[in-house]
Formats: C-alpha cells, structure tokens, sequence
C-alpha cells in the first residue's frame, strides 16, 4: 500500500487524542491491532478520534478494503448496510453488540466486532476504500477507491498546499468526507502532529487546543468559516495559524472579503478547493492571491488533472489519475474497479478568459447544506418509505435550503419536519415543506425539476 | 409569560425540542438538537427576542443554559 508507506516515512509523525492527551506516534500505530490475514471488507464508523485513526491505519495497511462511514449514521442505517456488505470487522464504539458478531480485543484498548461466519467474496485487487456518496441517507451506494487514487490527489495537493515539516493539524473535519480525507492524507505524509479531536469552533476546548498545541492551518466547509465569522476570528492575528482550506461550495462576498483582509493584513494563505468523492478528494483550487479578484471561482485544476466542458450541456468533466473506479451498489459490486477515463462532475461550469474555472449551476440532483451533499432522489425516497408511499418532490434551493413538496393533503407538515429529523438530522431553519396540488409534468410525463426550481428560487431568493 | 417561560422558548425553537425538556443542565454538544447549526439559530433567536447584539466571546461562553442566563444578566435581563 503505497499510501500507507508514505505515511510511515514520515518518521515524526505523531497523533494527539485532544481529550485524553495521549499521543502515539506512527511506528507505535504499525500493526498495532491483531487482526486476521484476510481479504474481506471492514467496517470503521468514525470520530475522527485516536482510537478509530489507528483502526483505520492498521486496516489500511492491511489486505481489507475499508468502508469508512461516520460514527453518527443511524443505528437501522448501520444494520442495513452491514446486511447488504456482510463486513468480517466492525468498528463501532458506539454499540455493544451486533447480532452475529463477537467482540473481540484488538489490543489494550481498541474492541473490534468480528463475524461469527465468514462468507468468502471476490474483491478486486485495487478496491481498497469505500466511501459513502451521501454521508446520512444510509445508502447502500458506495464510491471504490484505489490506493493510487488516493496517493494520485495527495501528491496533486501538496504541489500546492504549504504543508511543512513542523506543522500542527487539528482533524476537525471527518476524515469519512473525502475533504477530511485528503486532510488526513497529506498531513500524514509531510506533518508533524495531528491533532485527533471532535470539539467544534463553538467550543471553548477547541480554542484552548488551538493555543496549546499551536494549529497551523484549519479546514471547513463555508458553514464553518460562517462560525469563524460570528466569533470574530478574523479580527486577530493568530500566530501559529499559516493557511486555511476550503471546500463544499462558494463563499458569500462578506466572508470572502473578511477572510480576504484577514489575509493581508496577518499574511495567512486561504485556499478554496472543489472537489468530489469520485474524484477521491480536490480537482481543483484557487490560488490565495486570487481570492479577492476571483472569489467566486473554483480556480485551476490540481496537478495531472484537467477540465474540459461539455459543449452542449455545458457540464463540467475532470480527467485525472485520481477518478474512481465505479460505484457498488450491492457487495458483488466489489469484484469490479473500472477506472473511468474521466468524470462527469455533474456540475455546469464557465471558463474565464484567464483559465478559471465556475461553477454556474448544476445537473445532478443533489443539495449542499452546510456544505454536505445530500442526494435528493434518495431523500424523496426515504420520505415516502418512512410516510407510507406518498410522492414527495425535493429540490435544493440556492443551496440554503431543501425544499420538500407533497401533494396529498391529509400529510401533516409536522410529521414530515419529525421525519426529515430524525433520518437526516436536518434542522428545520434550512427546510422548506410545500404543499402543491399538482406535479407539473413535462412532456414526457416526468416531474418538471426545472420548472419547480425556478418557481421556487424566486420565491425564496 | 415569566422571564423563564419566555427563555426557555427560545431554546425549544431554536432546538426544536419540547419546552418541557429545556432545564439548566442542557449543555452544548451535550444533546444531538443542539450541535453547532442549532447554535448558530439560537444566537439569532436570543438577539431578536431581547433585541440585542451579543459580543462574539459571550457567544464561546455560551455553553449551557445555566451560562446563556449568566449572560443574558450582563445584558440587562434578569431571568428567573
């Protein structure tokens, strides 16, 4: 695994658990589980916490391929998924026990579940990682990812991210995103410490940890620069912070004018990226000096990548060595690693005269709130699972809101907000849930997305 | 309404919890309704049921619903 010998060069490399204040340092992580010699599927629930870092780089290491799913998905979701891929290990803190496992001791401190039968499968050789293409909907849809995709965007990144030697990064984004991900990745392979910690910006620890262990840089979505905003963040200087990173979709102009001038004024670089899961992490960045000029770009591609649009749809496509090799859908899937030519990102995008990338609109039926993707055909299925087979239309509005339509009259509007809750953990502030008497149709007697987002984009802009 | 009926209003919406279920020990982060979206909801709804600008560090401080009285105090407000 080439990912994973990077990473073990990097001799100093040491991880810090925030809240226990033990650390470890990489040669102490090396096959530090007992775990069986086989080829089969684990999975790792994650907390971006020691315990599930060490999970993952000893599995990594290993023969498994790795299905890395975040420790908060709900439990009949976990189960689901775990029927569907029959993982040979589970970790998960979080349960105490699953049917048809035995927990067993990996080491001194880490449990893992191990399954009571083993049922052989084929998994092709460069199936290493699977990630979730939406991180709460529970579905079965998973990207397949090689350990040279992985190693492919980590050496593209560091081309231009100023990682140094020295440098503290805290792991406040989930390495279970592929964002997170490719922070973890590069980090590990040219860094010094990492920081395993799950305290947010709006936590007094997260900032206490900030000055005792003395960040370098910080990552988040625009959602979390929204928080760095409303605690005043960039109005002072913090020594030790050198560079933000970004992704998950443009800035609003008063953030980037804020985090513009924070920049010149305390010479810190500010990285907006765009990325996706197929493309197992960023295909591309703008370059700090251009956020004020440019802000609303995606900027260039990474190195070795390459943009192209589509002539009639306008669609944006990525062609690079760090596509991914095709989705699973059911466990057979595994057996299959099709590395694909080139991705169609699904968004639409211009090109400036100067060569920089915009996003202007989308094709593909997702919404970002607070910058994670959340498919909307799975959604609409999921209501109508959880509510008894009635239609329902959901939309992204201006990636602020999801809009939820019904039509048949005796839903209660409350029972669709408590659903959307407890499935999505969805906060009612960016919900929208419309009651419409009829579907407008097109044509060929589809729903009419296009119309119904128009209609509703200008109601709610 | 009392002051306290009127506080803990505030946090059943910005939450969207059960008036019933606020009391003082609901700590940030200690309950799934109030991570970081719902607390940036909640700024929102402090400020304009008592029409005030918070200070960005008394938003840090703000961590429980025992604190969120505290500073409601420095503002004016005496809830009780």
């Amino acid at each position: 695994m080439e990912l994973y010998d990077l990473i073990r060069k990097n001799e100093k490399l040491i991880f810090t658990d925030s809240g226990t204040g033990i650390s470890k340092s990489i040669a102490e992580m090396h096959q530090s589980l007992e775990i069986e010699n086989l080829r089969s599927v684990v999975f790792i629930y994650n907390d971006n916490q020691l315990p599930a870092i060490e999970t993952l780089l000893n599995f990594y290491q290993s023969r498994y391929t790795i299905a890395l799913l975040g420790m908060g998905l709900l439990e009949d979701f976990k189960e689901n998924l775990e029927q569907k891929y029959t993982p040979y290990y589970i970790y998960d803190p979080t349960r105490t026990a699953i049917e048809g496992y035995s927990a067993v001791k990996a080491s001194d401190t880490i449990i893992l579940f191990k399954r009571n039968v083993n049922l052989i499968y084929p998994i092709h050789a460069k199936t290493k990682l699977l990630l979730s293409t939406s991180g709460t909907t529970g579905s079965p849809k998973f990207v397949r990812l090689s350990d040279a995709n992985l190693v492919q965007n980590a050496k593209s990144i560091m081309e231009y991210m100023p990682i140094k030697t020295d440098d503290v990064v805290p792991l406040n984004v989930p390495i279970n995103f592929v964002y997170g991900l490719s922070i973890f990745t590069t980090n590990c392979i040219k860094a010094n410490k990492i920081v395993c910690t799950d305290k947010d910006a709006f936590q007094k620890e997260f900032w206490a940890d900030f000055k005792k262990y003395g960040y370098s840089t910080l990552g988040g979505v625009p959602y979390f620069y929204e928080m760095l905003y409303s605690i005043g963040f960039f109005k002072k200087d913090h020594p030790s912070l050198r560079y933000l990173t970004h992704t998950g979709g443009m800035l609003n102009q008063k953030l980037i004018e804020a985090i513009a001038e924070f920049s010149e004024k305390f010479d810190k670089q500010f990285f907006a990226q765009y990325g996706q899961t197929e493309a197992c992490g960023r295909m591309a960045y703008l370059p700090p000096k251009d956020l004020l000029r440019k802000g609303t770009s995606i900027g260039l591609p990474v190195k070795n990548g390459k943009f192209e649009i589509d002539n009639e749809t306008d669609e944006l496509i990525y062609i690079g060595p760090n596509v991914f090799g095709g989705y699973a859908n059911i466990r057979a899937d595994l057996q299959f690693f099709e590395q694909q030519e080139k991705l169609h990102t699904g968004d639409k995008a211009r090109k400036d005269d100067e060569g920089y990338y915009y996003i202007v609109g989308r094709i593909k039926r997702i919404v970002k709130l607070f910058g994670v993707r959340l498919n909307l055909d799975e959604t609409e299925l999921l209501l109508k699972d959880a509510l008894g087979g009635q239609t329902f239309i959901c939309l992204g509005i201006n990636d602020k809101h999801l809009a939820v339509m019904y039509t048949d009259q005796n839903l209660n509007k409350e029972l669709i907000l408590k659903v959307l809750k407890a499935k999505l953990n969805l906060h009612a502030s960016s919900l929208k849930v419309i009651f419409i008497e009829d579907v407008p149709l097109t044509p060929n007697g589809k729903v009419n997305y296009p119309l119904l987002k128009e209609s509703l984009e200008v109601s709610y802009a | 309404m009392s002051t306290i009926e009127q506080l803990h209003g505030v946090f059943a919406r910005a939450f969207e919890i059960p008036v019933e279920a606020v009391n003082d020990e609901l700590e940030y982060q200690a309950i799934a309704e109030w991570d970081s979206m719902s607390h940036l909801v909640l700024v929102e709804e402090l400020e304009s049921t008592y029409n005030i600008a918070i200070e960005m560090e008394d938003i840090l401080e703000m961590g429980s619903v025992a604190k969120i009285k505290d500073i409601l105090k420095k503002y004016g407000f005496e809830i009780n």
